[in-house]
C-alpha cells in the first residue's frame, strides 16, 4: 500500500486505475488470444513466441476435424443446450405460477425442495443417477444428457422472484374478463416475463454448452458426447498436440463467444442476476 | 344435492391445480436429487462393484469406519480446505480491492473493462484447462519460456506436488475474479453517495471512509462471495483436477469430490464412494447452515 501511496503523489490516481483494470483485462484475455494464435500455427512454428504467426495455417483445423467429430459433438451440444434451456424456462413458468397463484398446503415444503437441490453436490447422487440412466438402457446416448436437466432450482427461484412483483391489477383484471389459469398464465403473465425469461435462457444455454460433469459421467463414444467431452477425450488421446488441442478448443468456445459479443450486456446481467451459481 | 358434490369435487380439483403445476418441477428433482440422495445412503452400508450380476453385500458401518481410517480421505479433506480457503483472494479479497480502487474511472471505460474481464466466466472449464496447461507446458509452455528468459528455473506448474495445487486454485480463480470483481463493483456503486459526503464533512480520510462507511456497507455482498466460494469452490475446481493432473503428482492435487469420482468410477467401490458422499453432503449441509447463520448476522444494510 506504501508504494502506491507514494506512486499515487507522482501519477494522477486515474492512470493507475486505468493500469490495475488494464492488467487485470489482459489476464483475462490473453490466454484466450493465445488459444487463437498457437490454433493458427503450423506445427514446425509451434513453439514459435511471436504474436501473430509467421505463416498462418489451417492445418491444425483439418487435423482436428479428422481425428474427432467435432462439427457432431458441435451438433449434440447445440441440441442438448436448446433443449434443456426451453424444457427448463417452461418447467420454471410453471413451477413459479403455482407458487405465486395459490396459497395451498405443503407449499412451503415443495418450495424448499426446490430451493435446497443445490446444497446436494452433483458428486454425492451421481452413482445412482448413473444407475438410472443404466437401468433405462440410455447409457452414452444424447438424450440421457437432457434427462436430469428438466428443472432446476435456479430458473424456478428467479422466475418465482419475477412473477411475484408481477402487478396484481392485471391479474385481476385478466380473471374478470374470464380468462382461465392457463390463459393468465400464457397469455398475460409470461409475455410480461421476457427479461427474466430471456437472462435465464442465456444462462441456461451458456452453462448447458459448458457442462462437464454429467457428460463425462455418461459419455463413452466421441460421436454421442458433448464438445467439452470431446476435448477431454482429445487431450487425454493426444495430449501434447498443442496446434489441434488450441484448434479444437477454439471451435469449442467460438459460439458462445460470438453469443457474447452480440449480446455483452445482457449476457453479463444474466450472470449478475444470478450471483455466482 | 348433486350440487354440493360438484362443489366438493371443484374444490378437491382446485386443491390438487396448484400441485398439477408444480409436478414438471418437483418430479424430476425427486428422481434425480433426492431418490438418489437416499440410495446413495442406503448404497453406503453394502459392498458392491457396480456389475449388475454381482451381489450387493451388506456390511454395516465398515464402509464409514474404513474410510474415516484412509490416510488419502485426510489428505483430500487438508486439500478441500486449501482449494476453498486458496480461491478467497480471487473471489472476495482482491475483488473489492479492484472494485474499490478503480470506482472513480469514467462510465465509457468501466464498461469496455466490465466487458473484456467477464469474459474467462463464460469459457468452458475444459477450454480453460486446456488453454492453460498448453500456457503451463514445462518445456514449451509461454509462462515458462519468459520465466527462462528472465533468468529463473522453469516451473513444472503440473507436475510438481509443491506448486500443483496452487496451479489449480490459480487457474480457477482465473476463470472467477473478473465476475467477483463486477459484482462488488455494483455493490460499491449501489452505496448511497449522501453517506460517503457526510462521512467527508466529519473529517474522515479517504482509509477511514473505506474502513468505517463502505467495507461495512458492503459486507454482505461480501459475505454473499465468501459463502458461494467456501461451499463451491472445491467443486468448481473438479474439471481442472480431472482435466490436469488427475489428483495427483501424489495425490497433491485430490479433494473430496474428486475422491468421489475416484471411488466410484476408477476403483468401482460403490460402498466406498457412497459412504464418503454422505459424509461429504453431511458436512457441506452443516457448513452451509453455518455460513447462512452467519451472514445473517454479520450483513449491514444502509436502510
Amino acid at each position: 500500500m506504501m508504494i502506491s501511496v507514494l506512486i499515487g503523489r507522482v501519477l494522477p490516481r486515474g492512470v493507475l486505475g486505468h493500469g490495475v483494470m488494464l492488467v487485470l483485462s489482459f489476464l483475462s484475455l490473453f490466454p484466450l488470444y493465445w488459444m487463437v494464435v498457437s490454433s493458427l500455427r503450423p506445427a514446425n512454428a509451434m513453439f514459435e513466441t511471436s504474436l501473430w504467426p509467421s505463416a498462418a495455417t489451417w492445418a491444425n483445423y483439418r487435423y482436428t476435424l479428422n481425428a474427432i467429430p467435432v462439427a457432431q459433438m458441435l451438433v449434440n451440444t447445440l441440441v442438448v443446450a436448446t433443449a434443456v434451456t426451453l424444457v427448463q424456462l417452461c418447467t420454471a413458468v410453471l413451477g413459479a405460477f403455482a407458487f405465486t397463484r395459490w396459497r395451498f398446503r405443503g407449499q412451503g415444503l415443495a418450495y424448499a425442495l426446490v430451493a435446497l437441490t443445490w446444497l446436494v453436490p452433483l458428486q454425492v447422487v451421481m452413482i445412482p443417477n448413473f444407475l438410472l440412466v443404466a437401468d433405462l438402457g440410455l447409457l452414452d446416448s444424447v438424450t440421457a444428457l437432457i434427462l436430469p436437466h428438466f428443472a432446476s432450482a435456479l430458473a424456478v427461484l428467479m422466475t418465482t422472484q419475477a412473477m411475484r412483483s408481477f402487478p396484481r391489477e392485471l391479474i385481476d383484471a385478466a380473471l374478470v374478463d374470464g380468462a382461465g389459469n392457463w390463459r393468465l398464465l400464457w397469455q398475460v403473465i409470461v409475455p410480461n416475463l421476457r427479461g427474466t425469461l430471456a437472462s435465464l435462457a442465456i444462462l441456461i444455454f451458456i452453462s448447458t454448452w459448458n457442462e462437464y460433469f454429467w457428460p463425462l459421467l455418461l459419455s463413452r463414444t466421441p460421436e454421442n458426447t458433448m464438445i467439452q467431452i470431446g476435448i477431454q477425450m482429445f487431450m487425454t488421446q493426444e495430449g501434447n498436440q498443442w496446434g489441434p488441442l488450441m484448434a479444437a478448443s477454439t471451435m469449442a468456445s467460438m459460439p458462445i463467444l460470438a453469443l457474447y459479443v452480440v449480446l455483452q450486456r445482457q449476457v453479463i446481467q444474466s450472470f449478475m442476476k444470478s450471483g455466482l451459481r | 344435492m348433486s350440487g354440493s358434490i360438484r362443489i366438493g369435487r371443484a374444490n378437491r380439483l382446485a386443491g390438487a391445480l396448484p400441485w398439477l403445476y408444480l409436478l414438471p418441477v418437483v418430479l424430476p428433482l425427486i428422481v434425480w436429487v433426492y431418490e438418489p440422495l437416499g440410495e446413495a445412503a442406503w448404497l453406503s452400508f453394502f459392498e458392491w462393484d457396480m456389475l449388475p450380476d454381482t451381489a450387493k453385500r451388506f456390511v454395516g458401518w465398515a464402509n464409514y469406519r474404513n474410510l474415516l481410517a484412509l490416510p488419502k480421505l485426510w489428505k483430500a479433506v487438508g486439500n478441500t480446505v486449501i482449494y476453498m480457503l486458496g480461491l478467497l483472494p480471487f473471489s472476495v479479497v482482491i475483488p473489492f480491492a479492484i472494485a474499490i480502487y478503480t470506482q472513480d474511472l469514467p462510465a465509457r471505460f468501466r464498461n469496455i473493462y466490465r466487458v473484456l474481464i467477464f469474459v474467462p466466466m463464460i469459457v468452458a472449464p475444459v477450454v480453460a484447462a486446456a488453454v492453460w496447461r498448453w500456457l503451463l507446458d514445462p518445456a514449451h509452455g509461454l509462462v515458462n519460456r519468459l520465466l527462462i528468459g528472465a533468468g529463473f528455473e522453469p516451473v513444472r506448474f503440473l507436475t510438481d506436488p509443491h506448486v500443483a495445487i496452487w496451479t489449480i486454485i490459480f487457474i480457477t480463480g482465473w476463470k472467477l475474479i473478473g465476475f467477483a470483481t463486477l459484482i462488488a463493483a455494483a455493490a460499491n456503486a449501489a452505496i448511497n453517495p449522501s453517506l460517503i459526503e457526510a462521512a467527508k464533512l466529519d473529517g474522515a480520510g479517504p482509509w477511514a471512509i473505506i474502513r468505517r462507511v463502505r467495507l461495512p456497507l458492503l459486507s454482505s455482498t461480501a459475505m454473499l462471495l465468501v459463502t458461494m466460494s467456501l461451499l463451491l469452490g472445491a467443486q468448481w475446481s473438479f474439471a481442472y483436477i480431472n482435466a490436469l493432473t488427475e489428483g495427483g503428482p501424489l495425490g497433491a492435487t485430490i479433494n473430496i469430490y474428486y475422491l468421489l469420482w475416484d471411488f466410484g468410477f476408477s476403483s468401482g467401490a460403490v460402498g466406498w464412494s457412497a459412504s464418503s458422499a454422505v459424509l461429504l453432503f453431511v458436512a457441506f449441509a452443516l457448513l452451509a447452515m453455518g455460513l447462512i447463520r452467519l451472514s445473517d448476522r454479520l450483513s449491514f444494510h444502509d436502510d
